[in-house]
C-alpha cells in the first residue's frame, strides 16, 4: 500500500470508528439533540409572539441551536477520546497524525450536520416556520459547510482541552468566539430573500473560513497532541 | 547493535523539569526496567519514547531513525502498554484489536491469536466497558502487540492487577524474549525479574544504569536506589519492602 493509501486508510478508520462508537452509545448525538431542541423551544416560548419577522426568529434559533448543540456534542466526543487514553492509541498509528485529525473532522462533520438537519426540523415544528422549498438545497449545502468549518476548528480546540480539568467550561469559551463567522454566514445565507446565495460574499467567507481552519488544523494537530 | 538510542533527552513543563538530560542505549533484544518513585520522570520518559510527547531537547532514535523528527513509519516498530488501556469502552475487545490492526496495516487474523494468547478468546465479542481492570490490561497488551513491534514500552504494567492477570501478563512478556523491552515500574521484584538492566531515576535524572545481575536480591536493589536518592537529593527515600516509595512518602510496600 502506498503512503497516501495508508494515510487515507487511517482517515477512514478513525471516522468509521467514531461513527460506530456513536451509533452504539448515542451519547454525543443525544446530548446535542436535546440541547438543540431546548434552544428552539425556549426561542418559541420567549420570542414567539414578540418578534415581528418569523424569518429572523427562525434563522437565529436555527444557527444558535447548531452552534451550541455542536459545542455540547464536541464536549462529549472529546471526553470519550480522553477516557482510558484512547486518543493516544490512535496517535501510535505509523502515519502522519494529521490523518487522525482529518478522520475526526469527517465524523464530527457528520454529527454537526445531523444536528443542523434536526434543528431545522425543530424550527419548522416549534416556530411554525416553513423554509421555502426552493431554499432546501441551499440550506443543506450551507449546513454541511458550516458543519465542516465548525468541526475543523472544534476538533483542534477540543483536543487542546483534552487534559484540562476545566474542559467543560473552557471549551465553549474558546470555541464559540472562533465560530462566530459560521453563525453570521449561516444566518445570512439562509435568508429566503437572498438571491443567488452560492455567489454571495457570505458564501465565499464561509468557504474561505472552512479552508483556512482545515489547513490550520491539519498543519498544527501533531504539535497540539504531542504537548 | 543498539535499537533504542536516547541522547541528552530533557522535557520541561514550564518551570518544572520532568526529565533532565537522560541518555542510554538498548541493544536489540535487551530488557531494561526504569525504577523510581512517583514524579521521578518514568512516565514522561516512556511517553517520549512512544512519541506521545515531544522532548524539549535531545534525540531519540529507534533503529537508526529519529523518532522526534523522522518519518511516522518508525512508530510501527514500537508497542506501548501504559496504565491506561487506550481502548474504546463502547467497542468489543475484538473490535478494538481490529481497529489497531487496520491502523497499523496488518492482517486482522492476528487479533484472534492475540486474544487467545491473553486468555480472552471467548470474551472477545464483549464490550470493554464490562471488563475488569485486569482484563482490560490484557486486551491492552494484545493491542500493543498487534503489529508485532520490535520494541515494547511498558509503563506500570503490573499496577492494580489481580493474580490471574498478573501471571498471564508476566507469562506473555516472558515469551517475548526476542523483543527489546523497556518497562517503568514501582514493582522492583517483578521489574528486576523481567530485566537485564536497571535504570534508576530520581527527580527526572537517570542516576544509575546497572546490570540486573549486580543485585543479589530485590532488597539490595532497593537499598542501592535509596542510597542513590539520598546522595542525589540529600533526603532519604522513605519506604520499605519490595516496592519503591512514592514522592510524598506514601510507601507502596507490600
Amino acid at each position: 500500500m502506498t503512503a497516501l493509501g495508508r494515510y487515507l486508510r487511517v482517515v477512514y478508520e478513525v471516522a468509521r470508528k467514531d461513527l460506530l462508537v456513536e451509533a452504539r452509545s448515542k451519547r454525543t448525538i443525544n446530548a446535542a439533540f436535546v440541547f438543540a431542541l431546548l434552544i428552539v423551544v425556549v426561542f418559541s416560548f420567549v420570542f414567539g409572539e414578540q418578534v415581528g419577522s418569523r424569518d429572523v426568529l427562525a434563522r437565529g434559533a436555527l444557527w444558535i441551536a447548531v452552534v451550541f448543540g455542536g459545542v455540547v456534542g464536541m464536549s462529549h466526543a472529546v471526553a470519550r477520546e480522553g477516557r482510558n487514553g484512547a486518543l493516544d492509541g490512535l496517535l501510535l498509528a505509523p502515519v502522519d497524525r494529521s490523518a487522525v485529525y482529518l478522520g475526526k473532522v469527517v465524523s464530527s462533520t457528520v454529527f454537526v450536520a445531523i444536528v443542523g438537519v434536526l434543528s431545522t426540523g425543530f424550527v419548522v415544528v416549534f416556530l411554525d416556520y416553513a423554509f421555502p422549498p426552493e431554499t432546501f438545497s441551499t440550506l443543506l449545502v450551507v449546513v454541511f459547510l458550516a458543519a465542516a468549518g465548525f468541526s475543523s476548528v472544534g476538533v483542534l480546540v477540543s483536543v487542546l482541552m483534552l487534559h484540562s480539568g476545566l474542559r467543560e467550561s473552557l471549551l465553549p469559551v474558546l470555541l464559540i468566539p472562533l465560530v462566530v463567522p459560521i453563525l453570521l454566514a449561516g444566518t445570512e445565507l439562509t435568508r429566503p430573500a437572498l438571491s443567488a446565495p452560492m455567489t454571495s460574499a457570505w458564501f465565499r467567507i464561509l468557504v474561505t473560513y472552512d479552508g483556512l481552519m482545515l489547513v490550520a488544523g491539519w498543519m498544527t494537530f501533531e504539535y497540539v497532541v504531542e504537548g | 547493535m543498539s535499537i533504542v538510542s536516547v541522547a541528552g533527552v530533557s522535557k520541561r513543563f514550564g518551570a518544572h523539569v520532568g526529565v533532565s538530560d537522560v541518555s542510554f542505549r538498548l541493544a536489540d533484544g535487551e530488557r531494561a526496567v526504569v525504577v523510581g518513585a512517583n514524579g521521578a520522570g518514568k512516565t514522561t520518559l516512556i511517553r517520549m519514547l512512544a512519541s506521545l510527547s515531544r522532548p524539549t531537547s535531545g534525540e531519540i532514535e529507534i533503529g537508526s531513525e529519529s523518532l522526534v523528527d523522522g518519518r511516522a513509519g518508525v512508530r510501527s516498530r514500537i508497542g506501548v502498554l501504559t496504565h491506561e488501556t487506550m481502548l474504546y469502552e463502547d467497542l468489543t475487545a475484538r473490535e478494538n484489536l481490529r481497529l489497531h490492526a487496520r491502523l497499523h496495516g496488518v492482517e486482522e487474523s492476528v487479533c484472534e491469536e492475540l486474544l487467545e494468547t491473553v486468555g480472552l478468546a471467548e470474551r472477545g465479542g464483549e464490550r470493554v466497558a464490562g471488563f475488569s481492570h485486569g482484563m482490560g490490561k490484557r486486551v491492552a497488551l494484545a493491542r500493543a502487540l498487534v503489529h508485532d513491534p520490535d520494541v515494547l514500552l511498558l509503563d506500570e504494567p503490573y499496577t492494580g492487577l489481580d493474580r490471574a492477570s498478573l501471571d498471564r501478563i508476566e507469562a506473555v512478556l516472558e515469551d517475548l524474549d526476542d523483543r527489546t523491552v523497556l518497562a517503568a515500574t514501582h514493582d522492583l521484584e517483578r521489574g528486576v525479574r523481567l530485566a537485564d538492566r536497571v535504570l534508576f531515576m530520581n527527580d527526572g535524572r537517570l542516576i544509575e544504569d546497572a546490570s540486573a545481575d549486580r543485585f543479589a536480591s530485590v532488597e539490595a536493589a532497593l537499598e542501592r536506589y535509596e542510597r542513590l536518592c539520598r546522595g542525589a537529593a540529600g533526603i532519604g527515600a522513605a519506604g520499605s519492602g519490595r516496592k519503591t516509595s512514592d514522592g510524598d512518602g506514601n510507601g507502596n510496600a507490600e
